[in-house]
């Protein structure tokens, strides 16, 4: 029955996704430095920092997303599930159904709810026939939490909800591939202080299932969904580490001046 | 000096006449945009109007009532006869007999050749071909006198319309005083009647005005478009495709847009040059044919159609793409599934306004021999064809005046064409907006 999340995760190594000295280049424009970091599946890991910092850099690198910037050139190795995602043999389009990302502004199709949902699992093959379709379509929606607001209108365009539930629904599309691991880039910026507050409940759900990478640059956010934390500044990870270790006691002093508001 | 307390500062006497000054100029740069509309308004409606006067009066034609003896005697024994001796006979009879001596027996009163030719002259040569019909469908009436309505020549046509007038000087005049004598007999009879001229909907070109037609310039004219839009349509498409997501952005492809939108601005007429290098002396496709007035067209419409077609593209938002990628989706399908659904209504529109351009163009179609003089209406794309505009050419440069009011009427038509275009442009946006 439950078709769409039913592929339990690859046996669960400690860490799902390394990052190894990450490197990353726009031209002559050093965005990234060095950069290590492990994400644990089943975890919501933010990455924090002032803006321009590189965090959305960094979660491009994790699903191949900069390939498509002529001028991007990345240096080495970020590992899912020990494969090099860089390697040759990786499908790039496999990968990214691996790894699913939510952007800062909702961005459905504009094509019907069902479509939006129902557009990853058609082009990956995923569905055998119309009911399993349907099925993955309403279960994907249910785990977003949007089933109940539109299922009398699943033919509607997705462009004609609200900003929240757009977010919802860019969310019930990524889950509807399965996906190993979900990119959140800054997903609630645009979105109301309650709209805000559902899609932080979401994520909440959704961890029980997937490795979650929440960029955001409010760090009560971070303190409350997160259970890892990396502050990220002028392209280097100053500090990573549990997220209650990170608020309450940071290492570094540049972590303490960032959230203790100093500057960013 | 301004007052520095707030509140007076915008009382002051300079700020009210700045104020004044600004209402001022906005209401001037308001009323010269209404006025520019206005003149071009006025334009348009003086063409349309013009074009209109002249032009309508070729979709009327005029006919006579004449009584024709079905003389046994010059149709020849052909009662009995069956196939192809019937069709034989039928075609060799000497319908130009029986339609002068009917006229005789009507207009006693002409009796030398010079009055008997202009007699004849009354009704349209074709007037023969309408009593062959006549007797093909019914071959009983021989024997009879049966009242035909046989079309009537150009000058009697343009006479009835008034574009030759019975106080001009009769030793100028097209009409001589006996044709107009015999015409006012056939008036007071009631057999002068106007009616709708479905010739010139339904046939090709002709020497005679009355029974010059402009299907097969349409026909010629849609199947020329039918051949640019197959070609140039996905031609233009897929370069923009390419050079808009595809193809990496250095000095070739800068050079290669560079020169698609100096294509655009090249007179028509060098595409016609090329045509005629080209198709016509390295490939030899046939002179005057529809698929080397396409080709050429294509040529032409290319570059209007790749820049409207790439501008199209880019105002599909970057935020679509990314989640369509982010989806897995494969460049192709990002392109097939979201890029060009998208676009489709800006393309659709761009290709129409060029396929519009085409439909008038002339000067590139002169170069390919399309200027020929084309009775048949062409069956397929490789047949001798004329299109709308180098017809309205060739008769708006014709001699014979009855030939005005039909290049008029062929303006019409092209006109109808145009719109008709511009409301499928418009009915497909809408189609397509409709699946957002
Ligand atoms: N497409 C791009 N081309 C060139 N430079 C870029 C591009 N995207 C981001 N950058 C640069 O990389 C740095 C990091 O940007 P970004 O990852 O967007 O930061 P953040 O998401 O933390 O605000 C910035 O200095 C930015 O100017
Ligand atoms: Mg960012």
């Amino acid at each position: 029955m439950d078709n769409a999340a039913e592929i339990t995760p690859q046996a669960p190594t400690q860490a799902m996704i390394q990052a190894c000295d990450v490197n990353v280049y726009y031209g002559d424009d050093h965005a990234i430095r060095n950069v290590n970091l492990d994400i644990a599946p089943k975890t919501v890991t933010a990455l924090i920092g002032p803006s321009g910092c590189g965090k959305s850099t960094f979660l491009r690198c994790i699903n191949r997303m900069n390939d498509t910037i002529a001028s991007c050139r990345i240096t080495g190795t970020i590992t899912l599930d020990g494969q090099d995602i860089y390697d040759k043999s990786i499908d790039v389009v496999q990968l990214r159904a691996r790894v699913g990302m939510v952007f800062q502004k909702p961005n459905p199709f504009p094509k019907s709810i069902y479509d939006n949902v129902a557009y990853g699992p058609r082009i990956h093959g995923l569905a055998r026939n119309h009911t399993e379709l349907d099925q993955i379509v309403f279960t994907s929606l249910q785990k977003s939490g949007l089933w109940d607001e539109v299922k009398d209108r699943l033919d509607t365009p997705g462009t004609s909800l609200s900003g929240g539930q757009q977010q919802r629904l860019c969310i019930a599309r990524t889950i509807a591939v399965n996906p190993e691991v979900i990119l959140m880039d800054e997903p609630c910026s645009a979105l109301d202080p309650i709209a805000t507050a559902v899609i932080e409940e979401l994520v909440a759900e959704l961890k029980e299932r997937f490795a979650i990478v929440f960029v955001t640059h409010s760090m009560q956010q971070a303190a409350r969904i997160s259970q890892k934390t990396a502050f990220f500044y002028l392209g280097e990870i100053i500090e990573f580490g549990d997220t209650t270790q990170i608020f309450t006691n940071p290492r570094v002093e540049k972590t303490k001046d960032y959230i203790t508001g100093r500057y960013g | 000096m301004i007052d520095m307390k707030q509140g007076t500062i915008w009382e002051t006497k300079e700020m009210q006449a700045r104020l004044r000054r600004r209402y001022r100029k906005e209401r001037i740069f308001k009323s010269v945009g209404l006025g520019g509309l206005l003149v071009g308004l006025l334009a348009l409606a003086i063409l349309v109007a013009s074009v209109l006067d002249t032009g309508l009066s070729g979709f009327r034609e005029t006919r006579l009532k004449i009584d024709i003896y079905m003389n046994p005697e010059i149709i020849g024994n052909v009662k009995n006869l069956h196939g192809d001796a019937w069709t034989k006979q039928v075609r060799d009879v000497d319908y130009g007999a029986l339609i002068r001596n009917s006229l005789r027996t009507k207009f006693p009163d002409a009796k030398s050749r010079h009055d008997i030719f202009g007699l004849l002259k009354l009704v349209s040569s074709d007037a023969r071909v309408e009593i062959m019909n006549r007797l093909i469908k019914d071959r009983n009436i021989i024997g009879k006198t049966i009242p035909i309505n046989l079309l009537s020549s150009s000058i009697v046509d343009m006479y009835e319309k008034g574009q030759i007038l019975r106080s001009s000087d009769a030793s100028t005049r097209k009409i001589s005083n006996k044709q107009l004598a015999w015409l006012d007999k056939l008036q007071a009879e009631g057999r002068v009647t106007s009616q709708f001229n479905w010739t010139f909907l339904t046939s090709g070109d002709s020497r005679e005005p009355e029974l010059a037609g402009i299907l097969g310039a349409a026909v010629g004219s849609f199947l020329t478009l039918l051949v640019t839009l197959a070609i140039a349509f996905p031609i233009g498409v897929a370069t923009a495709i390419y050079l808009e997501e595809f193809a990496p952005k250095n000095k070739w492809t800068d050079l290669i847009e560079i020169n698609i939108n100096n294509l655009a601005a090249v007179p028509s007429i060098i595409f016609g040059l090329l045509g005629l290098a080209i198709f016509l002396n390295i490939f030899n496709i046939p002179r005057s044919s529809p698929l080397v007035g396409g080709l050429t067209l294509s040529l032409m419409t290319l570059p209007t159609l790749i820049i409207a077609s790439r501008a199209a593209i880019r105002a599909v938002p970057p935020s679509i793409r990314d989640a369509a990628i982010s989806m897995g989706a494969s460049p192709v399908q990002t392109q097939l599934h979201h890029v060009l659904p998208l676009s489709m209504p800006g393309i659709l529109t761009g290709t129409i306004l060029g396929m519009a351009q085409a439909l008038g163009e002339t000067a590139p179609l002169l170069m390919i021999g399309m200027v020929a003089f084309i009775v048949d209406i062409p069956k397929g794309v490789l047949d001798a064809a004329a299109v709308l505009p180098v017809q309205i050419f060739l008769w708006a440069d014709s001699p014979e005046r009855g030939f005005m009011e039909k290049t008029s009427a062929a303006i019409i038509v092209l006109l109808v064409f145009l719109v008709l275009m511009n409301g499928l442009a418009i009915w497909m946006r809408h189609k397509f907006e409709r699946r957002w």
